[in-house]
């Protein structure tokens, strides 16, 4: 459980709406300046073992110390922001945002160009109750993949390891 | 017969027994442990468990963990699933950012995620929903004749659906039962656990991680260490049942506690409070036994312009060990402290708390400017011990672990090129070595396997069951 900040700055006549996440790794005891997610409003806290002690109070014109972890707009449904977006959350340099972009990546091939049989959406083969055989025919099933493959071969795209 | 002790035989002493015993004694370690245990020559070696039948009803990865280990050591397992469904693990990946297929032909659209890797490798996977009393008889054929079972649902669920011990020791007196749980049974007996929760309520933890004034809180193990340990030790317990059952027949119950093993991690922390009222304290990465042996973090990494943060930024950990006199005055030396050494030359005075803060900072502003890689470099030439602490890409591409087999590709019959580590990374043996057949089976797929072929149900029944989400 962490506090939160629901942040309602009137934006262009519109109350900004944003759920702005306090992290409680980081702000279980913290006291400094948070700006919201969504329309950069700078609010002072003082968090004491994870409850706000004082604040959020506005601090128009100064900077904030640091940023929410994540924030979203639950009234309209699942836009957020997610970890380490720059200028709104928190840093967060713990994945690698070009591969990890919040999207499903279907990968056809592993990182040493083999088959990986893991993308969708794949025919299904079960046979009888769902019952898989031992071996997933790649030619048979996805004979598209197949051919890349036969064609990755040729260019001497796979390696060993 | 009883043995003379006056009698002594050639072949009992130690020693080489032949020429050929002789030569391999004489062979370097290297090659003696290449021979010895052959990474990639496991399927021609005995299995040890083989002829073990265990069933498990499992999830996540704890109790899952505890079965895979007999099936990487040859038992069959047979897994069951909830139809449709399956374990929720499978449905655990980074960011939901991962989906393998297939899960099951009734939801195309879903997959199983990477959480799922490596904690049920060799299981056989059927679905049967044991609520059903249509279904009983086939779970009690089973128990009939498997040699155990292990579970993980809360303290009475499996009395309620009448599969409890008390239940299965009357078909099955060698029946061996085990239940995995949080908080065994105690005052929390219906809490459900987790590993994090485990890790937390345990006091793992709290000593886990920096100090507050390195900027520390606590701190999670990462990659559900908890969940793999209690796991590895249920199997550790069930090694003792069978042997316990081969010298008199007999099955037992084993109740295992996920917080107590987290606990158990903990060493001497829970009697040092109990004995002295001391709160054992997050120490980082410093040894309080030892002193200097522990990781300092460099000024710079060793790949500044890495894409990937976990090169760019983490690549900057050296473990650094110079406990004994001599070697800490070298490393004095070399770091341009020797006053350093003048007041902490006996390790009695090093270990304390306060030189230890002293010391380590004194290391970390030594590495300020400096890359892991210079300081690996330069305490190595200065005879001392320093290697990085390597990431995830790093051990992909270290020779060292190819050379072990602890990671290897694997061609799995369902998955495709997979890269494995979890049954290998276990500790090799050279008699009766683990193996890894497949990582895991699509939801339900061993069901003609198992219903059909082992227990005998027609085909007819196998269809008409699936048809109602009974399996
Ligand atoms: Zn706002």
């Amino acid at each position: 459980m962490c506090d939160i900040i629901w942040c309602k700055k009137m934006v262009d006549g519109k109350p900004c709406n944003t759920v702005n996440y306090l992290d409680p790794y980081c702000f279980w005891n913290w006291e400094g300046k948070v700006n919201c997610a969504e329309c950069g409003t700078v609010y002072y806290i003082h968090m004491i073992q994870g409850h706000m002690y004082k604040g959020p109070e506005e601090r128009p014109g100064e900077k904030p110390d640091t940023s929410p972890l994540y924030a979203d707009k639950p009234l309209d449904g699942y836009s957020n922001y997610s970890p380490g977006v720059e200028g709104r959350t928190r840093p967060f340099e713990c994945l690698p945002r070009h591969i990890y972009l919040g999207v499903p990546d279907m990968r056809k091939f592993s990182i040493r160009g083999r088959p990986l049989r893991g993308w969708r959406p794949q025919p299904p083969d079960g046979g009888i109750a769902g019952s898989y055989k031992f071996n997933w025919d790649l030619k048979r099933l996805s004979p598209e993949v197949w051919e890349e493959y036969q064609r990755m071969l040729r260019d001497g795209e796979v390696k060993d390891w | 017969m009883a043995k003379d002790p006056r009698v002594c035989r050639l072949e009992e002493l130690d020693g080489p027994k032949s020429k050929q015993e002789l030569d391999e004694m004489k062979m370097p370690y290297e090659d003696y442990c290449r021979a010895a245990f052959a990474p990639g020559g496991e399927f021609s070696r005995p299995l040890s468990l083989k002829g073990i039948r265990w069933l498990s009803t499992t999830m996540y990865i704890f109790t899952p963990h505890s079965v895979s280990n007999l099936a990487e050591l040859g038992a069959e397992v047979i897994k069951v699933e909830m139809p449709r469904m399956g374990d929720p693990m499978r449905h655990c990946a980074p960011f939901n950012e991962t989906y393998l297929y297939p899960l099951h032909d009734t939801r195309p659209m879903t997959g199983t995620g990477m959480g799922y890797l490596n904690a049920n490798p060799n299981e056989y996977h059927i679905t049967m929903d044991y609520h059903l009393d249509e279904m009983k008889e086939a779970f009690y054929r089973l128990v009939k004749m498997s040699d155990g079972l292990t579970e993980c649902y809360r303290p009475g669920t499996f009395d309620r659906w009448k599969q409890s011990y008390r239940y299965l020791i009357e078909m099955n007196p060698r029946f061996i039962y085990v239940w995995g749980g949080g908080f065994g049974y105690g005052p929390k007996v219906f809490g459900g656990s987790y590993d994090i929760l485990g890790q937390a309520h345990a006091g793992l933890a709290s000593v886990t991680g920096m100090h507050e004034f390195m900027g520390g809180h606590c701190t999670k193990h990462s990659n559900w260490c908890i969940d793999w340990y209690s796991g590895t030790q249920i199997t550790f317990g069930i090694l003792a049942a069978i042997h316990w059952r081969r010298k008199t027949g007999l099955g037992t119950m084993i109740e295992f506690s996920q917080v107590q093993a987290a606990t158990r991690c903990l060493g001497y922390a829970a009697p040092l409070y109990g004995r002295f009222g001391i709160v054992r304290q997050r120490w980082g990465n410093w040894d309080t036994q030892l002193c200097v042996h522990g990781i300092i973090l460099a000024g710079k990494s060793d790949y500044p312009d890495a894409i990937n943060p976990q090169d760019r930024l983490d690549a900057r950990y050296v473990m650094v060990s110079a406990f004994n006199d001599p070697d800490f005055k070298e490393l004095c030396e070399v770091i341009k402290k020797p006053d350093l050494y003048s007041r902490y030359q006996k390790h009695k005075d090093r270990v304390e708390g306060e030189a230890q803060v002293e010391i380590y900072a004194a290391l970390e502003e030594w590495a300020k400017d400096k890359s892991r890689g210079d300081v690996v470099r330069i305490l190595q030439g200065a005879g001392l011990l320093a290697e990085p602490v390597m990431n995830d890409r790093e051990v992909y591409e270290c020779e060292h672990y190819r050379l072990r087999g602890t990671i290897r590709w694997q061609d799995d019959p369902i998955f495709g090129d997979v890269l494995a580590m979890g049954s290998y990374g276990a500790g090799l043996m050279s008699k009766t070595p683990r193996r890894l057949y497949w990582i895991w089976r699509p939801v339900g797929a061993d069901n003609v396997k198992i219903y059909h072929e082992l227990l005998g149900y027609p085909t007819a029944k196998i269809e008409e069951w699936y048809s109602k989400a009974m399996i």
